[in-house]
Protein backbone atom coordinates (compact mmCIF):
# COMPACT_ATOMS: atom_id res chain seq x y z
CA UNK A 1 0.00 0.00 0.00
CA UNK A 2 2.56 2.72 1.27
CA UNK A 3 5.01 1.92 -1.54
CA UNK A 4 1.39 2.21 -4.10
CA UNK A 5 1.20 5.51 -2.72
CA UNK A 6 5.36 6.69 -2.93
CA UNK A 7 4.87 5.69 -6.71
CA UNK A 8 1.42 7.60 -7.45
CA UNK A 9 3.18 11.11 -5.65
CA UNK A 10 6.16 10.91 -7.88
CA UNK A 11 3.94 10.30 -10.68
CA UNK A 12 1.75 13.52 -9.62
CA UNK A 13 5.07 15.38 -9.18
CA UNK A 14 5.92 14.45 -12.65
CA UNK A 15 3.55 16.29 -14.74
CA UNK A 16 4.90 19.78 -13.60
CA UNK A 17 8.25 18.83 -14.07
CA UNK A 18 8.02 18.07 -17.48
CA UNK A 19 6.95 21.80 -18.18
CA UNK A 20 4.57 23.04 -20.64
CA UNK A 21 2.64 19.94 -21.03
CA UNK A 22 -1.22 19.90 -20.27
CA UNK A 23 -2.02 23.23 -21.65
CA UNK A 24 -4.98 22.71 -22.52
CA UNK A 25 -7.13 24.93 -24.74
CA UNK A 26 -5.76 28.88 -25.15
CA UNK A 27 -8.05 31.53 -25.94
CA UNK A 28 -6.31 33.76 -28.47
CA UNK A 29 -8.45 37.10 -28.44
CA UNK A 30 -5.67 40.37 -28.22
CA UNK A 31 -7.06 40.94 -32.13
CA UNK A 32 -10.62 41.12 -30.81
CA UNK A 33 -11.86 44.12 -32.39
CA UNK A 34 -10.89 43.18 -35.96
CA UNK A 35 -12.51 39.67 -35.53
CA UNK A 36 -15.84 41.09 -34.68
CA UNK A 37 -15.37 43.68 -37.78
CA UNK A 38 -15.20 40.66 -39.89
CA UNK A 39 -17.70 38.95 -38.30
CA UNK A 40 -15.91 36.29 -36.10
CA UNK A 41 -15.05 36.01 -32.67
CA UNK A 42 -12.46 34.56 -30.66
CA UNK A 43 -10.08 31.59 -31.72
CA UNK A 44 -9.35 28.49 -29.41
CA UNK A 45 -6.30 27.13 -29.74
CA UNK A 46 -6.27 23.37 -28.77
CA UNK A 47 -2.96 23.19 -27.39
CA UNK A 48 -3.64 19.60 -26.15
CA UNK A 49 -4.19 18.26 -29.20
CA UNK A 50 -1.18 19.32 -30.78
CA UNK A 51 0.86 18.27 -27.97
CA UNK A 52 -0.39 15.36 -29.01
CA UNK A 53 1.27 15.30 -32.04
CA UNK A 54 4.39 17.21 -32.15
CA UNK A 55 7.19 17.87 -29.94
CA UNK A 56 7.41 21.74 -27.86
CA UNK A 57 10.09 22.54 -30.12
CA UNK A 58 8.62 22.07 -33.56
CA UNK A 59 6.86 25.68 -32.55
CA UNK A 60 8.59 26.94 -29.87
CA UNK A 61 10.22 29.35 -30.41
CA UNK A 62 10.89 29.27 -34.19
CA UNK A 63 7.16 29.52 -34.77
CA UNK A 64 5.45 31.25 -31.44
CA UNK A 65 6.73 32.69 -28.72
CA UNK A 66 6.40 31.11 -25.69
CA UNK A 67 3.95 33.60 -24.13
CA UNK A 68 0.46 34.79 -24.90
CA UNK A 69 -0.05 37.46 -27.00
CA UNK A 70 3.30 38.03 -27.82
CA UNK A 71 3.95 36.85 -31.29
CA UNK A 72 1.54 38.93 -33.06
CA UNK A 73 -0.08 36.19 -34.81
CA UNK A 74 -2.82 37.28 -37.63
CA UNK A 75 -5.15 36.75 -40.72
CA UNK A 76 -2.55 38.43 -43.09
CA UNK A 77 0.38 36.86 -41.68
CA UNK A 78 -1.19 33.17 -41.64
CA UNK A 79 -1.99 34.05 -45.22
CA UNK A 80 1.46 34.89 -46.26
CA UNK A 81 2.59 32.11 -44.35
CA UNK A 82 3.37 32.66 -41.05
CA UNK A 83 2.41 31.06 -37.71
CA UNK A 84 -0.52 28.81 -38.17
CA UNK A 85 -0.61 28.93 -41.74
CA UNK A 86 3.75 27.96 -42.08
CA UNK A 87 4.67 25.80 -44.54
CA UNK A 88 4.03 22.66 -42.99
CA UNK A 89 0.74 23.79 -41.18
CA UNK A 90 -2.35 24.97 -42.21
CA UNK A 91 -1.14 25.83 -45.45
CA UNK A 92 -0.51 21.89 -46.39
CA UNK A 93 -2.29 18.89 -47.12
CA UNK A 94 -1.04 17.80 -43.52
CA UNK A 95 -3.74 19.65 -41.47
CA UNK A 96 -7.14 21.60 -42.86
CA UNK A 97 -6.84 24.75 -44.77
CA UNK A 98 -6.67 28.23 -43.74
CA UNK A 99 -10.33 29.14 -45.21
CA UNK A 100 -11.89 26.59 -43.21
CA UNK A 101 -12.83 29.75 -40.39
CA UNK A 102 -15.32 27.79 -38.02
CA UNK A 103 -12.22 25.33 -37.39
CA UNK A 104 -10.49 27.95 -35.08
CA UNK A 105 -12.84 30.98 -34.99
CA UNK A 106 -15.99 30.80 -33.11
CA UNK A 107 -19.11 32.85 -33.69
CA UNK A 108 -18.73 32.94 -37.15
CA UNK A 109 -21.15 34.39 -39.14
CA UNK A 110 -22.39 36.08 -35.96
CA UNK A 111 -22.24 39.62 -36.22
CA UNK A 112 -22.18 41.36 -39.69
CA UNK B 1 14.04 13.66 -57.24
CA UNK B 2 10.66 14.00 -57.64
CA UNK B 3 11.00 15.98 -60.89
CA UNK B 4 13.41 13.76 -62.34
CA UNK B 5 10.68 10.41 -61.72
CA UNK B 6 8.19 12.54 -63.32
CA UNK B 7 10.64 12.85 -66.51
CA UNK B 8 11.05 9.14 -66.12
CA UNK B 9 7.45 8.34 -65.68
CA UNK B 10 6.58 10.39 -68.64
CA UNK B 11 9.60 9.00 -70.77
CA UNK B 12 8.38 5.45 -69.78
CA UNK B 13 5.00 6.86 -71.06
CA UNK B 14 6.21 8.06 -74.14
CA UNK B 15 7.88 5.06 -75.34
CA UNK B 16 5.26 2.17 -74.32
CA UNK B 17 2.66 4.60 -76.47
CA UNK B 18 5.54 4.87 -79.19
CA UNK B 19 5.64 0.99 -79.14
CA UNK B 20 2.05 1.10 -79.27
CA UNK B 21 1.88 3.52 -82.01
CA UNK B 22 3.84 1.33 -84.34
CA UNK B 23 2.15 -1.98 -84.22
CA UNK B 24 -1.28 0.46 -85.37
CA UNK B 25 0.81 2.15 -87.81
CA UNK B 26 1.79 -1.28 -88.92
CA UNK B 27 -1.95 -2.81 -89.08
CA UNK B 28 -3.64 0.62 -90.75
CA UNK B 29 -0.88 2.03 -93.09
CA UNK B 30 -1.54 0.84 -96.54
CA UNK B 31 1.85 2.47 -97.81
CA UNK B 32 3.76 1.64 -94.30
CA UNK B 33 4.87 -2.13 -94.10
CA UNK B 34 8.22 -1.79 -95.13
CA UNK B 35 8.47 1.86 -93.85
CA UNK B 36 7.57 0.53 -90.13
CA UNK B 37 9.73 -1.88 -90.12
CA UNK B 38 12.37 0.34 -90.97
CA UNK B 39 11.20 2.24 -87.92
CA UNK B 40 11.59 -0.34 -85.25
CA UNK B 41 15.68 0.64 -85.73
CA UNK B 42 15.61 3.45 -83.49
CA UNK B 43 17.02 6.92 -85.14
CA UNK B 44 15.14 6.81 -88.78
CA UNK B 45 16.47 9.29 -91.79
CA UNK B 46 14.52 12.49 -91.87
CA UNK B 47 10.41 11.40 -92.50
CA UNK B 48 9.59 11.01 -95.43
CA UNK B 49 6.69 11.85 -97.12
CA UNK B 50 4.05 9.37 -95.53
CA UNK B 51 6.64 7.93 -93.57
CA UNK B 52 5.47 8.11 -89.66
CA UNK B 53 7.76 10.80 -88.37
CA UNK B 54 10.56 10.77 -85.32
CA UNK B 55 9.40 10.33 -81.93
CA UNK B 56 11.43 12.30 -79.16
CA UNK B 57 10.26 11.59 -75.82
CA UNK B 58 12.09 15.16 -74.80
CA UNK B 59 10.41 17.09 -77.49
CA UNK B 60 6.60 18.37 -76.86
CA UNK B 61 5.84 17.74 -80.64
CA UNK B 62 5.99 14.12 -80.31
CA UNK B 63 3.11 13.27 -78.38
CA UNK B 64 0.80 10.97 -78.99
CA UNK B 65 -3.10 11.49 -78.31
CA UNK B 66 -5.53 9.44 -77.67
CA UNK B 67 -8.98 9.23 -78.40
CA UNK B 68 -11.46 8.76 -76.17
CA UNK B 69 -11.56 5.01 -77.06
CA UNK B 70 -7.59 4.94 -75.98
CA UNK B 71 -6.90 4.30 -79.74
CA UNK B 72 -3.30 6.24 -80.98
CA UNK B 73 -5.05 9.58 -82.63
CA UNK B 74 -2.33 11.66 -83.84
CA UNK B 75 0.73 13.26 -82.37
CA UNK B 76 2.30 16.63 -82.36
CA UNK B 77 -0.19 19.58 -82.65
CA UNK B 78 -3.67 18.33 -80.31
CA UNK B 79 -5.72 21.25 -82.45
CA UNK B 80 -4.94 18.73 -85.35
CA UNK B 81 -6.34 15.20 -84.35
CA UNK B 82 -6.38 12.77 -86.76
CA UNK B 83 -8.44 9.67 -87.41
CA UNK B 84 -11.20 8.80 -84.63
CA UNK B 85 -10.85 11.52 -82.51
CA UNK B 86 -11.65 13.82 -85.24
CA UNK B 87 -14.80 12.08 -85.69
CA UNK B 88 -15.55 11.33 -82.03
CA UNK B 89 -14.91 15.14 -81.13
CA UNK B 90 -11.92 15.53 -79.46
CA UNK B 91 -10.93 12.93 -77.10
CA UNK B 92 -7.45 13.35 -75.65
CA UNK B 93 -5.84 10.90 -73.11
CA UNK B 94 -5.94 13.22 -70.38
CA UNK B 95 -1.67 12.40 -69.56
CA UNK B 96 -1.47 14.09 -72.90
CA UNK B 97 -2.75 17.46 -70.82
CA UNK B 98 -0.24 17.14 -68.14
CA UNK B 99 2.75 15.79 -69.89
CA UNK B 100 1.80 18.93 -73.02
CA UNK B 101 3.93 21.60 -70.37
CA UNK B 102 1.00 23.99 -69.35
CA UNK B 103 2.08 26.14 -66.50
CA UNK B 104 1.03 25.61 -63.46
CA UNK B 105 0.29 27.51 -59.63
CA UNK B 106 1.82 25.80 -56.76
CA UNK B 107 -0.67 23.41 -56.00
CA UNK B 108 0.13 21.47 -59.26
CA UNK B 109 -3.15 22.86 -60.72
CA UNK B 110 -2.57 24.26 -64.64
CA UNK B 111 -3.03 28.17 -64.21
CA UNK B 112 -5.51 28.88 -66.55
CA UNK B 113 -4.89 33.13 -65.64
CA UNK B 114 -1.29 32.70 -66.31
CA UNK B 115 -2.27 30.86 -69.68
CA UNK B 116 -4.08 33.82 -71.00
CA UNK B 117 -1.58 36.22 -69.69
CA UNK B 118 1.17 34.51 -72.13
CA UNK B 119 -1.06 33.76 -74.75
CA UNK B 120 -0.75 30.01 -74.59
CA UNK B 121 -4.47 29.30 -75.60
CA UNK B 122 -6.72 31.07 -78.04
CA UNK B 123 -10.26 29.49 -77.53
CA UNK B 124 -12.78 30.34 -79.96
CA UNK B 125 -15.38 32.72 -78.82
CA UNK B 126 -18.18 30.98 -79.24
CA UNK B 127 -19.40 27.98 -80.77
CA UNK B 128 -21.92 29.84 -82.95
CA UNK B 129 -19.85 31.47 -85.65
CA UNK B 130 -22.48 34.07 -85.74
CA UNK B 131 -21.37 35.00 -82.09
CA UNK B 132 -19.26 37.83 -81.94
CA UNK B 133 -16.20 37.65 -79.72
CA UNK B 134 -16.64 40.88 -76.77
CA UNK B 135 -13.36 41.96 -75.52
CA UNK B 136 -12.48 41.64 -71.96
CA UNK B 137 -14.04 44.53 -69.62
CA UNK B 138 -10.60 46.19 -67.87
CA UNK B 139 -11.95 47.21 -64.75
CA UNK B 140 -10.68 46.05 -61.33
CA UNK B 141 -13.02 46.60 -58.62
CA UNK B 142 -11.49 46.97 -54.88
CA UNK B 143 -13.40 44.96 -52.58
CA UNK B 144 -12.55 46.22 -49.11
CA UNK B 145 -12.16 42.76 -46.35
CA UNK B 146 -13.58 43.36 -43.04
CA UNK B 147 -11.54 43.12 -40.40
CA UNK B 148 -8.42 44.84 -39.96
CA UNK B 149 -5.87 42.32 -40.26
CA UNK B 150 -6.46 40.76 -43.57
CA UNK B 151 -5.72 42.46 -47.44
CA UNK B 152 -7.72 43.95 -49.55
CA UNK B 153 -9.69 42.07 -52.70
CA UNK B 154 -9.13 43.00 -56.29
CA UNK B 155 -11.64 41.85 -58.22
CA UNK B 156 -10.69 41.50 -61.89
CA UNK B 157 -13.31 41.70 -64.70
CA UNK B 158 -10.69 41.33 -67.03
CA UNK B 159 -9.40 38.02 -66.26
CA UNK B 160 -13.08 36.75 -65.75
CA UNK B 161 -14.63 38.31 -69.05
CA UNK B 162 -11.87 36.64 -71.25
CA UNK B 163 -13.66 33.47 -70.09
CA UNK B 164 -17.58 34.03 -68.70
CA UNK B 165 -19.94 36.77 -70.19
CA UNK B 166 -21.44 39.03 -67.79
CA UNK B 167 -24.99 37.06 -68.03
CA UNK B 168 -22.77 34.47 -65.92
CA UNK B 169 -22.13 36.59 -62.64
CA UNK B 170 -24.75 39.88 -63.42
CA UNK B 171 -27.08 39.78 -61.50
CA UNK B 172 -27.77 36.69 -60.22
CA UNK B 173 -24.66 36.02 -58.00
CA UNK B 174 -23.26 39.86 -57.69
CA UNK B 175 -25.44 43.52 -57.84
CA UNK B 176 -23.38 45.12 -60.66
CA UNK B 177 -22.89 47.99 -58.03
CA UNK B 178 -19.55 48.29 -56.20
CA UNK B 179 -20.04 47.83 -52.72
CA UNK B 180 -23.25 46.69 -52.84
CA UNK B 181 -23.00 42.43 -52.11
CA UNK B 182 -22.51 41.94 -48.55
CA UNK B 183 -20.29 38.74 -48.96
CA UNK B 184 -18.07 37.56 -46.43
CA UNK B 185 -15.29 34.63 -46.14
CA UNK B 186 -17.31 32.42 -44.20
CA UNK B 187 -20.19 32.12 -47.23
CA UNK B 188 -17.29 32.39 -49.89
CA UNK B 189 -16.11 28.97 -48.58
CA UNK B 190 -19.79 27.81 -48.66
CA UNK B 191 -20.22 27.80 -52.02
CA UNK B 192 -21.05 31.27 -52.47
CA UNK B 193 -20.17 34.56 -54.25
CA UNK B 194 -16.37 34.23 -55.64
CA UNK B 195 -16.94 30.36 -54.08
CA UNK B 196 -19.28 29.55 -56.63
CA UNK B 197 -16.45 28.44 -58.56
CA UNK B 198 -13.26 29.26 -56.33
CA UNK B 199 -12.30 25.60 -55.24
CA UNK B 200 -14.27 24.24 -58.16
CA UNK B 201 -13.60 25.14 -61.60
CA UNK B 202 -11.20 28.47 -60.81
CA UNK B 203 -7.73 28.35 -58.30
CA UNK B 204 -8.96 26.95 -54.86
CA UNK B 205 -9.74 29.27 -51.82
CA UNK B 206 -6.30 28.04 -50.45
CA UNK B 207 -4.76 30.57 -52.57
CA UNK B 208 -5.62 33.58 -50.32
CA UNK B 209 -3.51 36.18 -51.70
CA UNK B 210 -4.44 35.88 -55.63
CA UNK B 211 -7.43 37.48 -54.15
CA UNK B 212 -6.14 39.34 -51.17
CA UNK B 213 -3.95 41.51 -53.07
CA UNK B 214 -4.12 44.87 -51.83
CA UNK B 215 -2.39 45.75 -48.79
CA UNK B 216 -4.18 47.53 -46.00
CA UNK B 217 -2.24 49.85 -44.14
CA UNK B 218 -2.87 48.08 -40.40
CA UNK B 219 -2.44 44.68 -42.12
CA UNK B 220 1.43 45.17 -43.23
CA UNK B 221 1.97 45.16 -38.99
C1 LIG C 1 -11.65 33.88 -54.71
C2 LIG C 1 -11.15 34.98 -53.96
C3 LIG C 1 -10.75 34.79 -52.49
C4 LIG C 1 -9.85 33.90 -51.98
C5 LIG C 1 -9.04 32.85 -52.73
C6 LIG C 1 -9.78 34.15 -50.56
N1 LIG C 1 -10.63 35.16 -50.22
FE1 LIG C 1 -10.89 35.92 -48.34
N2 LIG C 1 -12.24 37.26 -49.08
C7 LIG C 1 -12.63 37.37 -50.42
C8 LIG C 1 -13.57 38.44 -50.56
C9 LIG C 1 -14.25 38.89 -51.85
C10 LIG C 1 -13.72 39.01 -49.26
C11 LIG C 1 -14.52 40.26 -48.92
C12 LIG C 1 -15.66 40.05 -48.06
C13 LIG C 1 -15.87 41.29 -47.25
O1 LIG C 1 -15.18 41.48 -46.25
O2 LIG C 1 -16.74 42.08 -47.65
C14 LIG C 1 -12.88 38.24 -48.35
C15 LIG C 1 -12.76 38.49 -46.99
C16 LIG C 1 -11.92 37.80 -46.14
C17 LIG C 1 -11.74 38.11 -44.74
C18 LIG C 1 -12.42 39.22 -43.98
C19 LIG C 1 -13.57 38.76 -43.20
C20 LIG C 1 -14.78 38.45 -43.97
O3 LIG C 1 -15.34 37.35 -43.78
O4 LIG C 1 -15.21 39.24 -44.81
C21 LIG C 1 -10.84 37.20 -44.25
C22 LIG C 1 -10.33 37.08 -42.82
C23 LIG C 1 -10.44 36.35 -45.35
N3 LIG C 1 -11.11 36.74 -46.48
C24 LIG C 1 -9.54 35.32 -45.24
C25 LIG C 1 -9.14 34.53 -46.30
C26 LIG C 1 -8.20 33.44 -46.18
C27 LIG C 1 -7.53 33.02 -44.89
C28 LIG C 1 -8.05 32.91 -47.43
C29 LIG C 1 -7.18 31.73 -47.86
C30 LIG C 1 -7.35 30.51 -47.14
C31 LIG C 1 -8.90 33.68 -48.32
N4 LIG C 1 -9.54 34.63 -47.61
C32 LIG C 1 -8.98 33.43 -49.68
C33 LIG C 1 -12.17 36.61 -51.47
C34 LIG C 1 -11.24 35.59 -51.38
C1 LIG D 1 -17.05 36.43 -62.48
C2 LIG D 1 -18.11 37.31 -62.22
C3 LIG D 1 -18.29 38.60 -63.01
C4 LIG D 1 -18.41 38.74 -64.38
C5 LIG D 1 -18.36 37.67 -65.45
C6 LIG D 1 -18.65 40.13 -64.61
N1 LIG D 1 -18.64 40.82 -63.42
FE1 LIG D 1 -19.04 42.80 -63.17
N2 LIG D 1 -18.71 42.62 -61.15
C7 LIG D 1 -18.37 41.45 -60.50
C8 LIG D 1 -18.08 41.74 -59.10
C9 LIG D 1 -17.64 40.73 -58.05
C10 LIG D 1 -18.29 43.13 -58.94
C11 LIG D 1 -18.12 43.94 -57.64
C12 LIG D 1 -19.36 43.98 -56.83
C13 LIG D 1 -19.13 44.58 -55.48
O1 LIG D 1 -18.19 45.38 -55.31
O2 LIG D 1 -19.91 44.28 -54.58
C14 LIG D 1 -18.71 43.66 -60.24
C15 LIG D 1 -19.04 44.97 -60.47
C16 LIG D 1 -19.45 45.46 -61.70
C17 LIG D 1 -19.90 46.80 -61.93
C18 LIG D 1 -20.02 47.91 -60.89
C19 LIG D 1 -18.79 48.76 -60.87
C20 LIG D 1 -18.89 49.90 -59.89
O3 LIG D 1 -17.89 50.64 -59.83
O4 LIG D 1 -19.90 50.03 -59.19
C21 LIG D 1 -20.21 46.90 -63.27
C22 LIG D 1 -20.72 48.13 -64.00
C23 LIG D 1 -19.95 45.61 -63.87
N3 LIG D 1 -19.50 44.75 -62.90
C24 LIG D 1 -20.11 45.31 -65.21
C25 LIG D 1 -19.79 44.11 -65.80
C26 LIG D 1 -19.84 43.86 -67.24
C27 LIG D 1 -20.24 44.88 -68.30
C28 LIG D 1 -19.47 42.56 -67.43
C29 LIG D 1 -19.28 41.80 -68.74
C30 LIG D 1 -18.37 42.37 -69.69
C31 LIG D 1 -19.20 42.01 -66.11
N4 LIG D 1 -19.40 42.98 -65.14
C32 LIG D 1 -18.83 40.68 -65.88
C33 LIG D 1 -18.30 40.19 -61.07
C34 LIG D 1 -18.42 39.91 -62.42
C1 LIG E 1 -18.48 32.45 -62.49
C2 LIG E 1 -17.27 31.93 -61.93
C3 LIG E 1 -16.38 32.84 -61.09
C4 LIG E 1 -16.73 33.67 -60.04
C5 LIG E 1 -18.10 33.86 -59.43
C6 LIG E 1 -15.52 34.30 -59.59
N1 LIG E 1 -14.45 33.87 -60.35
FE1 LIG E 1 -12.52 34.52 -60.20
N2 LIG E 1 -12.03 33.39 -61.79
C7 LIG E 1 -12.87 32.53 -62.48
C8 LIG E 1 -12.14 31.90 -63.56
C9 LIG E 1 -12.72 30.87 -64.54
C10 LIG E 1 -10.84 32.42 -63.53
C11 LIG E 1 -9.68 32.10 -64.46
C12 LIG E 1 -9.10 30.76 -64.17
C13 LIG E 1 -8.24 30.70 -62.94
O1 LIG E 1 -7.47 31.65 -62.66
O2 LIG E 1 -8.35 29.70 -62.20
C14 LIG E 1 -10.80 33.36 -62.41
C15 LIG E 1 -9.67 34.09 -62.06
C16 LIG E 1 -9.62 34.97 -60.99
C17 LIG E 1 -8.48 35.79 -60.65
C18 LIG E 1 -7.25 35.92 -61.50
C19 LIG E 1 -6.07 35.19 -61.06
C20 LIG E 1 -4.89 35.59 -61.89
O3 LIG E 1 -3.88 34.92 -61.72
O4 LIG E 1 -4.96 36.56 -62.69
C21 LIG E 1 -8.79 36.48 -59.50
C22 LIG E 1 -7.91 37.44 -58.74
C23 LIG E 1 -10.14 36.11 -59.14
N3 LIG E 1 -10.60 35.20 -60.05
C24 LIG E 1 -10.83 36.62 -58.06
C25 LIG E 1 -12.19 36.46 -57.86
C26 LIG E 1 -12.94 37.10 -56.80
C27 LIG E 1 -12.35 38.04 -55.76
C28 LIG E 1 -14.23 36.71 -56.95
C29 LIG E 1 -15.42 37.14 -56.10
C30 LIG E 1 -15.66 38.54 -55.95
C31 LIG E 1 -14.30 35.82 -58.09
N4 LIG E 1 -13.04 35.68 -58.62
C32 LIG E 1 -15.46 35.21 -58.55
C33 LIG E 1 -14.19 32.29 -62.21
C34 LIG E 1 -14.94 32.97 -61.27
Amino acid sequence: MKKWQVLALALLMAVPATGFAQIGKLKLDSKVDSMHKAGVGPVIFPHDSHEKLYKCNDCHPKIFKEKRGESGISMKLNMDGKFCGSPNCHNSPKAFPLFECTKCHTNVGAAK
Amino acid sequence: MKASSNKFMKGALLLSLSVFFGVAVTVNGADSATAAKGKTNAAPAKSEKGAAPVLDPNDPASLIYLDTSGKPAGIGDPNKPASQSYKAGQGWHPQALSAAGLPKDKYGLIDWAKLVRENIVKPKPSLDPNDEEMPPLKMDILIPAKGDFVNDVIYPHEMHTYWLKCEVCHPAIFVPAKGSNNMSMAEITKGNWCGRCHGKVAFPLTDCNKCHSSPKKAASK
